[in-house]
């Protein structure tokens, strides 16, 4: 269907810079997630594409056209909005046959598109209500409908998912993967939640501050992150983050702290073999890879319970070593124990999923 | 508790509409009254209503006057409404260079006194060789109820959300059709009070119609003030021509009352 290209694409909201110079390429077919917190540039990156706010320079290319001369209706894009924005005075069959009317099909066609997008989305004992009539998740779903009617080559949805609760969430989700990937449309989907990036997208770009961070699958960023911002900002409970001095015992290399030691061995020596003696690092390790146990050894680090969480089947436990505080999560039957507030214990780090940055640059070592 | 706070609530606001509509009630029957039965004291409540009031005020020049105020006024309303509807989305949805200095000279005309510039639009319209004329106090009027339909009008469109607008133009509707087609469909409820008010106020207006006009486009009010002063006071076929001038309003109020209800109440809209 379509290929969408951003280059050099940047935008201001009077002094602020929402977006600086993104360069970013959707493949054909692909879904590629913006993720971001409020105010990384995700939304007017999107709009930007919509055609509702000019970008102070660069271009848009929708399979190798420039369309930001465009208007918004001439660039065969659609939008499924926050807010869904439907029509209160219109019912959902006017809501889908109301995209169709500048494109001058024919009568029976619209009859037709009409019906099969109803079919698509189950809706057609629904087509003669007004929204004020429809659930959350039935508006949300005369949005899609809406927008796709009209087979454009992209499709853009701005945080579709935010009005819904929580469990009609995990299903819209789901189904919009289902429907993304019969359509075999090009599609953009803003969100902050990086659970949903995690289960939708193909691609992932992580933004921050009207900057691109990073651009990977969700697997990529997930266990490679380019830097702190991206590493902290995806997986829940976020990582830790323990500042560290690299030292060097003739050719081990050692991380230490105040609380620990710890040798670097494998893959993880080898990242740091050219940095020198002395080199301040941020050690970053994600609360699955911490193993907690009952019984402090000498290969594991000295940590108190702090506090417990318990979740459905996972327990998160606050750790603290020294002044620092660490979050470990962990299934409860692998535990082991039952760890109560107070308790001494031992904890390890996976060596093979943790993370080196920077602490000058905040970059991946 | 509950049951005497809504007793006594439908209690107050049945004496203030009482209060509100007993001159209206007393006209209303005065109309349907004899010469004679209008000056009795006490006044009759029940009596034979004659309709002679109504016949003598179709025989004079009243129904010419109505003619004139009905069209100025709707004359009036109408331009207001389209070039204010047009102007007050212009403020609400365009960056405009002075936006915020632009709307206050707007709403300050709505300010202004009209007995500050009866003198001068006087000499202007003279000038012009407009007095007398429908389209003097169309022109007059318009300039209070374009201001008064901007501002009202204004609030309304603020309150449709962008989002509906950009989804339409994605869709391929142009800005004006995006306009028709979903912003003033939507506004209807802001339209229907504008208008209603735009329609009040230049049918009662009495200062500019009574010195902009002298018999060819006199206004009801006017000639209704000169029906007291001409041969004593027809108490009656006053009465008469008042509840006849008040049905336009009236009428048009009930065809748009639902929508009144919704502007009124300035009813938020998802």
């Amino acid at each position: 269907m379509a290929r969408l290209e951003l280059e050099q694409l940047d935008c201001w909201y009077g002094e602020t810079h929402a977006v600086d110079h993104i360069t970013l390429a959707v493949e054909d077919g692909e879904l590629c997630v913006l993720l971001g917190p409020s105010g990384c540039g995700k939304t007017s990156t999107l709009r930007m594409i919509a055609g509702f706010v000019r970008p102070a320079d660069g271009e848009i290319y929708l399979d190798g056209r420039p369309i930001c001369h465009l208007y918004p209706g001439d660039r065969n894009i659609a939008m499924v909005f926050q807010n869904y924005a439907l029509y209160p005075h219109k019912t959902v069959r006017q809501h889908f046959v109301f995209p169709l009317i500048p494109t001058r099909v024919s009568r029976r066609e619209i009859e037709q598109r009409v019906n099969e997008m109803a079919d698509f989305l189950e809706m057609h004992d629904l087509l003669d209500r007004y929204p004020g009539e429809l659930s959350a998740g039935q508006q949300q779903r005369v949005a899609i409908g809406r927008a796709l009617i009209r087979r454009p080559k992209l499709f853009l949805l701005d945080e579709p998912l935010n009005n819904l609760d929580e469990r009609l969430r995990a299903e819209t989700r789901a189904n919009l993967r289902r429907m993304q990937q019969e359509l075999q449309i090009t599609t953009v989907y803003v969100t902050h939640d990086q659970v949903e990036a995690q289960a939708l997208a193909d691609k992932v770009v992580v933004m921050d501050m009207g900057h691109i961070r990073q651009v990977g699958s969700p697997q990529e960023v997930y266990h490679y992150p380019a830097d702190m911002f991206v590493a902290g900002f995806i997986g829940m409970p976020p990582m830790n983050f323990i500042a560290c001095r690299l030292e060097w015992e003739g050719t081990q290399p050692i991380l230490r702290n105040s609380c620990f030691s710890l040798p670097l061995r494998g893959a993880m020596a080898e990242r740091v073999d050219s940095l020198p003696q002395g080199r301040e690092l941020i050690l970053g390790v994600r609360p699955e890879h911490i193993r907690v146990t009952p019984q402090p050894g000498d290969d594991t680090i000295p940590a108190e319970v702090y506090v417990l969480e318990p979740q459905s089947n996972e327990l998160v436990l606050d750790l603290k070593m020294g002044d620092l505080i660490l979050k470990s999560r962990g299934d409860k039957q692998e535990l082991g124990f039952r760890p109560e507030v107070g308790q001494r214990v031992g904890i390890r780090f996976l060596q093979r999923a943790v993370h080196l940055f920077d602490k000058e640059t905040e970059k991946r070592v | 508790m509950k049951v005497l706070k809504r007793v006594l609530g439908v209690a107050l606001a049945l004496f203030v509409a009482a209060v509100f509509l007993f001159p209206l009630l007393w006209v209303v029957l005065s109309s349907f009254k004899t010469k004679l039965e209008l000056l009795s004291v006490p006044p009759k409540f029940i009596f034979t209503p004659t309709f002679q009031n109504y016949l003598n005020a179709f025989n004079s020049d009243f129904p010419m006057q109505v003619r004139n105020s009905l069209i100025i006024a709707v004359s009036s309303t109408v331009i207001s409404i389209v070039l204010g509807s047009l102007t007050a989305y212009g403020f609400s949805r365009y960056q405009i260079k002075g936006s915020d200095f632009l709307q206050f000279w707007i709403l300050s005309l709505r300010m202004l006194p009209a007995i500050a510039v009866v003198v001068p639009f006087y000499l202007v319209f003279r000038a012009l060789g407009l007095l007398d004329r429908h389209i003097a106090l169309i022109l007059v009027y318009c300039l209070f109820n374009i201001s008064f339909a901007v501002w009202v009008l204004k609030g309304f469109f603020d309150e449709i959300p962008l989002e509906l607008e950009e989804a339409a133009m994605l869709d391929g509707y142009t800005p004006p059709q995006v306009f028709f087609k979903v912003a003033l469909p939507l506004a209807r409820p802001g339209l229907a009070t504008t208008a209603v008010f735009c329609l009040i106020q230049s049918l009662n207006e009495f200062l500019l119609a009574v010195s902009l006009t002298t018999r060819v486009a006199e206004t009801a009010p006017v000639g209704l003030s000169k029906v007291q002063t001409l041969m004593g006071v027809d108490w009656g076929l006053l009465s008469a021509a008042s509840v006849l001038f008040m049905l336009p309003v009236v009428i048009f109020t009930i065809l748009v009352r639902n929508e009144l209800v919704r502007g009124m109440s300035f009813g938020r809209m998802k």
